[in-house]
């Protein structure tokens, strides 16, 4: 996942391998992001930091979810005020479900995505819905589709599938019905 | 004069309804006249691509992305093989570039015709929606030529585009150009000034930016407010970056606004198809590709201005020729949710009215 680790290994000493600019960037973007969010929640709350193809990527720790959410969003220097896109992803061999979160600030012209991790078995995950109400569908499109509970979503119900529908299709272990 | 008695009543508009275009189900409670509240239920249209997408292979993947948006098919495709191409590190040949905005920008001009059709039709304006559908039809000829489609073209492919233009093409289209730009002035001097018509959409449906920024609208559902946002200019992907076009906002997020918003694209969409055809060079339409694509493991997230805002695609990998997860961002889907806010306290005649000018498409919206 992480892009700095690529270097080639055989660099000879006079020519140092060029760096991407476009890495560089997305690094310095998202220390300056793990930082802020460091000091105010301090270090275990972030499980994960690295790039997915020079997007800066922040795994956060499942119960201070909302509260970074929403810090990222009204702290001045952060402002990702824009949510932009939310995903579920179920990986199955690995045990947990995991929610994506894009989140665009107008103010450090970037995007940042944010992903929080929940063990399969009992999926629950802190509602944003407070902070973005526009993640209130994308939420119950991932319960619909991966069973995830978000906790504190105002009216979490299916959304793709009706009502009486059994199982989360998009998880792995899904079987298809007749 | 004596109390009159009132009381609530829940009706159910759809989903089987001509002016919801498409299968929506609104649930609104209404006092008299007055919307008291409005809950949308979708679904209805949902086939499972994002399930149907982990057993194929990213090429088998592009006629379904047809299938979402299906009035603006082109750009889904551009959507996903850009997607595809990002994770890849692929390049695509300049003829194929070219092809592809040329296409993407048509389909997007053909689009909002037929929102300026269907919008005016569910205002009660019938002949506005024959002019439009007439020019529509021409562009809707074009790409059955390119690909032999009309709606589902199928036409782009991971490194290129499947055909090149036939032959006379791209001189026939260098001559809609100046024949839209003049059916415009047309459908400006039917529609635009006329009083009924503004009646119903000036100061109607009006909501400002932070409000559209929190909610997640892209597209003119966001530019209405003034705010200027559009992928092509702000995140640069594919040429946009070397035509001259401006980005067209409003100034008070009403659905008159976002009506104007939607004519003067077309007239932008028109620069870009002009530049893209006097600049198209010759060469091949496929890039050097792997013949099975193989996305490496990682995943990733790319996203293009669509015809109702930003349309993206979020690709999970194990580096096998079929993506471990793909999710759509779809512009619809999260632009309908500002759906409850606006019907509050409306009448019933300006549900129409107000639902019209998000501008939905169903596919889109259930994928």
């Amino acid at each position: 996942m992480s892009e700095e680790t690529k270097k080639p290994a055989a660099a000879t000493e006079e020519a140092p391998a060029p760096v991407d600019p476009r890495v560089e960037q997305a690094n310095a973007f998202l220390e300056g992001v793990r930082s802020k969010i460091v000091a105010a929640f301090g270090d275990a709350v972030i499980e994960e930091a690295g790039l997915a193809k020079h997007q800066p990527t922040l795994v956060i720790q499942n119960d201070k979810w909302a509260e970074v959410v929403d810090y990222v969003k009204q702290e001045p220097s952060l402002a990702f005020v824009y949510p932009e896109a939310m995903a579920g992803t179920d990986y199955m061999e690995k045990g947990y479900i995991e929610v994506y979160l894009l989140v665009h600030s107008f103010v450090r012209a970037g995007d940042l995505a944010l992903k929080v991790r929940t063990p399969r078995d009992e999926a629950k995950v802190p509602s944003v819905t407070s902070t973005f109400p526009g993640t209130n569908w994308e939420e119950r499109e991932i319960y619909d589709l991966l069973g995830v509970t978000f906790v504190g979503h105002p009216d979490l119900k299916r959304i793709m599938n009706t009502d009486d529908w059994n199982g989360h299709p998009l998880r792995k272990d899904y079987v298809v019905q007749d | 004069m004596a109390e009159i008695r009132t009381e609530e009543l829940l009706m159910n508009i759809g989903p089987q309804h001509p002016s919801t275009h498409g299968v929506l189900r609104v649930v609104v409670k209404v006092d008299g006249e007055i919307i008291k509240e409005a809950e949308p239920v979708v679904g209805y249209l949902h086939r499972g691509t994002e399930k149907l997408a982990e057993d194929l292979q990213y090429t088998q993947i592009i006629p379904y992305t047809d299938r979402m948006d299906y009035l603006s098919s082109m750009v889904n495709n551009h959507a996903i093989v850009t997607a595809v191409e990002h994770a890849m590190d692929l390049e695509v040949p300049e003829r194929a570039e070219h092809l592809r905005v040329i296409v993407v920008e048509l389909n997007r001009l053909m689009s909002h015709l037929v929102f300026l059709g269907t919008y005016l039709l569910d205002l009660g304006a019938m002949s506005p929606f024959l002019y439009a559908f007439a020019n529509r039809e021409r562009v809707v000829d074009y790409f059955n030529r390119l690909c032999g489609a009309r709606l589902t073209y199928n036409y782009m492919r991971v490194g290129g585009v499947k055909w090149d233009a036939p032959d006379g093409w791209i001189e026939d289209v260098k001559t809609f150009v100046p024949h839209m730009r003049k059916e415009l002035d047309m459908l400006h001097d039917l529609v635009t000034g006329n009083e009924i018509f503004l009646n119903r959409v000036k100061g109607i449906g009006v909501y400002d930016t932070d409000y559209a920024l929190s909610l997640g609208l892209s597209g003119i559902n966001l530019r209405c407010t003034g705010f200027n946002w559009d992928l092509r200019k702000n995140k640069p992907y594919s040429i946009y970056d070397r035509f001259d076009f401006d980005v067209i906002v409003g100034q008070n997020g009403d659905c008159f606004d976002r009506y104007m918003c939607h004519m003067k694209e077309i007239v932008e969409s028109l620069k870009i198809v002009e530049q893209a055809l006097e600049q198209i060079p010759d060469g091949p339409v496929m890039g050097k590709v792997p013949k099975i694509l193989r996305v490496p493991a990682g995943e990733y997230y790319h996203a293009i201005e669509g015809t109702r805002g930003e349309l993206g695609v979020y690709i999970v990998s194990e580096g096998k020729d079929k993506p471990y997860r793909l999710k759509f961002r779809r512009p619809s889907f999260i632009n309908l949710q500002v759906l409850p806010d606006l019907l509050r306290g409306q009448t019933m005649s300006n549900l129409i009215a107000i639902l019209g000018a998000v501008d939905i498409v169903l596919g889109e919206v259930d994928a």
